[in-house]
């Protein structure tokens, strides 16, 4: 039977590029080498049901139709709109997002990824005082000190701590845990922290606080501190920022913890500045633990084509950006959108209550390969063919490393990249403007 | 197919010795030809200016300007240059543009076309981010591309040097180009991006790099003998140990004569020296750091084995992107700057910083001089390229601002007047009147850098060449550059016609054709390198890849997917 | 003496941009000219008269030019954008942005304000007499300074990260400022008559003075004693020392 090898993962941002893809009669029987998640991935399209056909809401339901139908149908409802909205393309290619962009472009839109309700802050704590990061091999070959920053890779990245982290081998650590401490920061003892070799369960929301001292401490300030810092005695801090200058390499992975808790994204930019601190006495990065396969492509493209990473506003026909103001739920929650586009996220079930009372109320266009919640809402739903598995394309792992994806099985759907641009090629004729040649 | 004669110019071919001469160019099917036929289109030049497109052989354009671009949402509005900088809305033909430091990729096609150049090379990639390298490449409208492979801090690279196996290090590095898809050998701050890893740099050619028993000066021979072996296009293009530290002077010449040695059977140099202002100080700190231009430069007069570029400072906000690791580092806790690093794993560093240079300070001041001195001491314009080292030194879109300067001493005294009194003593522009032409403007910004590059078919207006053609709207026998730096300028910032393989791409300073442009690369490997070296070098990968990398050997390869027009090109092998 | 007077005629859920009602834009100017003055819906071009009845009494250059918003804008933004001299009083609400990288004249807004009410002002006066939410006197994205001068005061309360990267000016603030306000302040001085939580976070220099409580303090400020200014006694805190900082943090006892 035919082994496809060096496949890569379409679930977490891991991106692991070693499955190895059993094929037969065009159907995935196996998937070797995968986590859980990786594995109910790759073989999703023949284990559980998928939107077989396109659909139109009419009279409240969703009925069939073909692929010019909802196509047009799609193309009419964004070019009437006044403040359109595309969201998620996190788990497509990057060939799919380019078109995410300039179907956005054409239509006057604001288009927006997955980080609106994730890692966002951590591009904004970028832009306040950039990415100290590493690529995710560098760790596994030096790193003596992994801090798991208010994420869960037990969990939420199954294969992290083999491939890369905790129990990786490399050139300096060829005895892989043995040669490294762990390090848990996480108001709740989770299945990661179990293992660790030092928790720090902080007070809910206290993250910015304990990264004050921190950095207070590195900068040579622990005299001013109080007993109990963030919920933890002072000498438990002390003892973990020993830990931190006492490390060859230290390595800081970080999540919702750092991004979405009391402070967002100013707690992450601090940890860049902690980290730029500790670089004064040993050497340190942070890697942000992506989630989706390729939210990190979204911003990578989105930066090369527009100057932003997200939450972008094309209503004056140049790119603005300010997250607050441009943000989905931004938008959404002061019921501005009009009209709304979702491909390769699920925004159904991660928006707050607002958003989706509102994203109920207008025509909303779903493109994706499985219902969902999201589906609930829509109005017009397109199948799309599952990239990694069923099209090839690029895609960005956490550590900003591109890798392409393979097409592992022949389909009849359509892939986003192509769907998106049929939708363009139809709001141009509607428009009745040639669009932009350049790079289109 | 498409016949073009460009009547009435003013034409500047220095690699065929024409200095000013009016004659006709001759246009058909993309290329330079002898004649075309009286149906040709007729582009007047009337009087003006004409030049083979630019050929900017060394930018930060593609890859890391991304994580520049993340850290600065401020840059995309900032339009000190209207017409070349902020934000412009998308037209039927042009996609949106945003930025003046780190603009988007439409806006780098776009702006570098109106500036008359026509081919850009991005300075350094690591060859596992090359995909993302010619990702932005596909973005970038008009120009043709390559892209610069770091070498010079690779695992692989120090060890077959430390192994003392020059055929390995031959196969490897040939591989490396085909892996990334790459057309040159680039190394930065040699031994000093390993040593980084560890948050540790080398102090000069001779210190050992961390965990490896070899030394920047052995990466560096070793690295020119391969390059030299495989008879490579390019030379290795280098940026010098100790950029930006007053006292550099000393390592960047002995850099320069350690590589006296080595040889070519090329018609070029043996290695490129990258933005040598920043590689040009001498002095012990800060407080006496001053211009090392002149010792450069006569150095560089007395020996024809290298070419370098200026590495120009335009004052305003600039954002500093290296794989020099740890001087990013230091920038940015010297300035309390925002500060983006990146090891990759076994081949390189990197950082981005944002600094800002201002004409008051005198440390920046005596920068400024120094990119100008070493172009204006350096007798033979062959041997210098004009760069800004965009965007270290400053945004490319200012490139006219620092030619302009090149021909004019009036401009240049008028700037050093407004600087601050500490200056003075540190630099020697004040005392240098040589002002270019436009034959040494011409060779700067278009002849020398192809052939530096080994781009046979750029940079000139022969018969044979590439039909790219920049037509400046200034009639040398009318205006003097010496006297009027403005009108210079606006033309050099405008051009009056580009035109991009035999296309009208830009007329009168606007675009009106946004062709893609070609991606060159270098496949030495194939042709070059005996199957039972190629079989020695995998065994050896396989067992690195395996063991180290976080990639898979098979998935490291940048596909053919990536590079949908390109040029590949493949050395005589010897 | 010009008076222009904008009434709004319907209630946009869809944000308007309207960063032309300014007195430099308007100086001058007939009730016509002023109603075909452009301003964006979406992604859709508008005039003023789209939006506004326009009505004008007098005239004048900039200096002399008062505007009133006779009604509420909650969906008006950029109102007073760069404006150099003259007044705007908003008879209501107002959106985002209001009055950003002012530099001279007056804006006062009787109802609330939305987020980043002067953004990156320079100089000039804002009175919020409602509450004014995030980014009050706050910077744009990226930039290390946001607001550089002039006097920002908000009778109501302020919500997160007021005057983010301050670096000149005054901020008065009557009522509660709720999370990080001053943070990563570089100068400038910043009043909070109200409580607040987390003041002064990263700040290198600058001043803050809170005249409630602080509901929460940062770990890395260090006690000074008590000090007396303008007949207040406060405990004075130096700080923030998690980045060497110099700033002062003045709290009422």
């Amino acid at each position: 039977m035919p082994v496809i090898k060096d496949v890569v993962c379409t679930l977490c941002g891991c991106l692991c590029d070693d499955l190895e893809v059993t094929v037969e009669n065009n159907k995935i029987t196996k998937v070797g080498k995968a986590c859980k998640l990786g594995r109910a991935k790759t073989m999703g399209p023949f284990l559980h049901e998928r939107i077989e056909k396109p659909m139109i809401r009419k009279n409240g339901e969703l009925e069939e139709c073909s692929y010019d139908e909802a196509i047009t149908k799609a193309a009419e409802i964004l070019v009437a709109a006044k403040r359109p909205m595309s969201y998620g393309w996190c788990s497509t290619s990057c060939e799919a997002i380019e078109k995410a962009v300039l179907l956005a472009e054409e239509t006057g839109s604001l288009i927006d990824s997955t980080a609106n309700v994730c890692h966002g802050p951590s591009a904004l704590a970028a832009q306040e005082k950039g990415a100290p990061t590493c690529s995710l091999g560098t760790p596994k070959n030096y790193a003596d000190l992994i801090i798991f920053w208010g994420c869960n890779p037990v969990h939420a990245h199954p294969r992290h701590q083999t491939r890369y982290s905790t129990m990786a081998k490399g050139a300096f650590t060829p005895n892989g845990k043995k040669d490294k401490k762990m390090v848990v920061v996480d108001p709740r003892n989770t299945d990661t922290a179990k293992k660790a070799d030092l928790l720090l369960q902080l007070k809910p929301g206290t993250d910015y606080v304990l990264i004050e001292a921190l950095r207070a401490i590195v900068n040579g300030h622990e005299d001013v501190l109080p007993d109990e810092i963030a919920g933890l005695p002072k000498a438990k801090v002390l003892e973990f920022a020993e830990m931190c200058k006492a490390a060859k390499f230290g390595v800081l992975y970080f999540g919702m913890g750092i991004t979405q808790t009391r402070g967002r994204y100013k707690s992450g930019d601090n940890v860049s500045s902690l980290i730029s601190d500790l670089n004064q006495i040993t050497k340190f990065v942070m890697i942000g633990m992506r989630g989706h396969y390729n939210v990190t492509g979204f911003g990578q493209v989105a930066a090369w084509e527009t100057g932003f990473p997200m939450a972008i506003d094309f209503s004056r026909g140049y790119p603005y950006y300010n997250p607050g103001e441009t943000g989905t739920n931004d938008v959404l929650m002061r019921r501005e959108v009009d009209a709304f586009i979702t491909g390769a996220a699920d925004p159904g079930a991660h928006f707050p209550q607002e958003s989706i009372k509102h994203l109920f109320k207008i025509p909303a266009i779903q493109v994706d390969g499985y219902a969902n919640p999201t589906t609930e809402f829509s109005d017009v739903v397109i199948p799309a063919a599952i990239a990694g598995v069923e099209c090839d394309g690029t895609a960005y792992r956490m550590d900003c490393q591109p890798i392409r994806l393979k097409k592992l099985v022949e389909t009849t759907f359509k892939s986003d990249e192509e769907i998106l641009t049929e939708i363009i090629a139809k709001v141009r004729e509607l428009k009745g403007a040639e669009g932009a040649k350049g790079g289109a | 197919m498409a016949e073009m004669i460009i009547k009435n110019g003013v034409v500047y071919d220095p690699k065929n010795g024409i200095d000013g001469e009016k004659n006709e160019i001759c246009i058909k099917d993309g290329k330079i030809v002898e004649n075309v036929g009286a149906g040709a289109k007729i582009v007047d030049a009337e009087g003006c200016v004409v030049m083979a497109g630019g050929v900017d052989g060394h930018t930060h354009c593609a890859g890391k300007i991304n994580t520049g671009r993340v850290m600065s949402p401020h840059d995309m509005r900032y339009a000190p240059i209207p017409g070349l900088s902020g934000e412009e809305p998308r037209t039927k033909l042009l996609r949106p543009q945003v930025g003046y430091n780190t603009p988007n990729t439409y806006a780098i096609g776009y702006r570098y076309s109106k500036l008359g150049y026509t081919s850009i090379a991005e300075a350094a990639i690591t060859p596992m981010m090359a995909r993302h390298m010619h990702e932005e490449f596909e973005e970038i409208p008009i120009l043709d591309k390559l892209g610069l492979v770091l070498m010079g801090s690779n695992w692989q690279v120090m060890q077959y040097i430390q192994d003392k196996d020059p055929e390995k290090l031959k196969a490897y590095m040939a591989w490396v180009l085909l892996a990334a898809r790459g057309y040159g050998v680039k190394i930065v701050n040699p031994g000093g991006g390993s040593s980084w890893t560890w948050g540790k740099n080398v102090s000069g050619l001779d210190d050992k790099v961390v965990d490896f028993d070899v030394t920047p000066a052995d990466i560096l021979i070793g690295l020119a003998e391969a390059n030299e072996a495989l008879n490579l296009p390019h030379s290795i293009h280098v940026h010098c140990n100790n950029l930006g530290m007053p006292g550099n002077i000393s390592t960047t010449l002995d850099t320069m004569k350690l590589l006296e040695k080595v040889k070519t059977k090329r018609d070029r140099q043996v290695m490129h020296v990258t933005h040598v202002q920043f590689n040009a100080y001498t002095g012990t700190s800060w407080m006496d750091f001053a211009s090392g231009a002149p010792d450069v430069a006569d150095y560089i007069n007395k020996h024809d084995h290298l070419t370098f570029d200026m590495g120009q400072l335009i004052f305003g906000p600039a954002m500093t992107m290296t794989a020099d690791g740890p001087t990013e580092y230091r920038n940015a806790r010297m300035f309390d700057a925002k500060w983006s690093n990146y090891d990759q794993e076994l081949e390189d560093a990197g950082g981005v910083v944002p600094l800002n240079y201002t004409s008051q300070h005198f440390a920046h001041a005596t920068m400024w001089s120094i990119g100008l001195e070493l172009a204006l001491l350096v007798k033979d314009p062959w041997k210098v390229m004009f760069t800004t080292d965009n965007p270290n030194g400053g945004a490319f879109v200012n490139y006219p601002e620092g030619q302009a300067l090149l021909m004019s001493d009036k401009k240049r005294q008028e700037v050093i007047a407004g600087f601050p009194d500490m200056t003075m003593d540190r630099i020697s522009l004040p005392n240098i009147d040589r002002e270019l032409g436009w034959g040494e403007i011409a060779t700067m910004t278009r002849a020398m850098s192809a052939k530096m590059l080994g781009l046979d078919d750029k940079g000139h207006l022969g018969v044979g060449a590439d039909a790219d053609v920049a037509i400046y709207d200034i009639q040398p026998d009318k205006v003097d550059p010496s006297v009027e730096h403005e009108k210079v300028k606006k033309a050099l910032s405008f051009a009056k016609y580009t035109i991009k393989g035999g296309e009208i791409v830009v007329r009168d300073g606007e675009i009106t054709a946004t062709p893609k442009g070609k991606v060159y690369w270098v496949n030495a490997y194939e042709n070059g390198i005996v199957q039972a070296e190629k079989d020695r070098l995998m065994t050896d990968l396989e067992e690195r890849f395996a063991k180290y990398y976080s990639i898979q050997l098979s998935n490291y390869m940048v596909e053919d997917a990536y590079l949908p027009r390109p040029v590949e090109i493949r050395p005589e092998v010897a | 003496m010009q008076t222009v007077t904008l009434t709004p005629k319907r209630s946009p859920t869809i944000s308007i941009e309207a960063e032309l009602i300014t007195p430099d834009a308007f100086a001058g100017k007939s009730a016509a000219e002023i109603g075909a003055i452009g301003a964006w819906e979406g992604n859709e071009e508008i005039t003023l008269a789209d939006i506004f009845d326009v009505a004008v009494d007098g005239s004048g250059d900039a200096a002399e030019t008062k505007i009133v918003i006779d009604g509420d804008v909650p969906r008006v933004k950029r109102i007073g954008e760069a404006m150099t001299a003259g007044e705007i009083v908003v008879k209501g609400n107002v959106d985002m942005r209001c009055g950003a990288r002012m530099s001279g004249g007056s804006i006062t807004v009787e109802g609330d304000a939305d987020s980043w009410v002067g953004r990156e002002m320079t100089g000039g006066e804002i009175l919020v007499k409602g509450n004014a939410a995030y980014y009050a006197g706050g910077g744009y994205r990226g930039e290390t300074c946001g607001m550089r001068g002039g006097k920002l005061t908000i009778e109501g309360d302020v919500l997160d990260f007021l005057g983010e990267h301050m670096c000149g000016g005054e901020i008065v603030v009557k009522g509660n400022a709720r999370l990080l306000p001053g943070v990563l302040n570089w100068s400038g001085t910043i009043v909070i008559e109200g409580d607040t939580t987390l003041p002064g976070g990263e700040m290198k220099s600058g001043t803050i003075f809170v005249k409630g409580k602080v509901l929460e303090m940062l770990p890395s400020y260090k006690d000074e004693g008590t000090e007396e200014v303008d007949g207040v006694t406060y405990r004075k805190y130096i700080g923030d020392l998690s980045r060497n900082g110099e700033g002062v943090l003045y709290v009422s006892v």
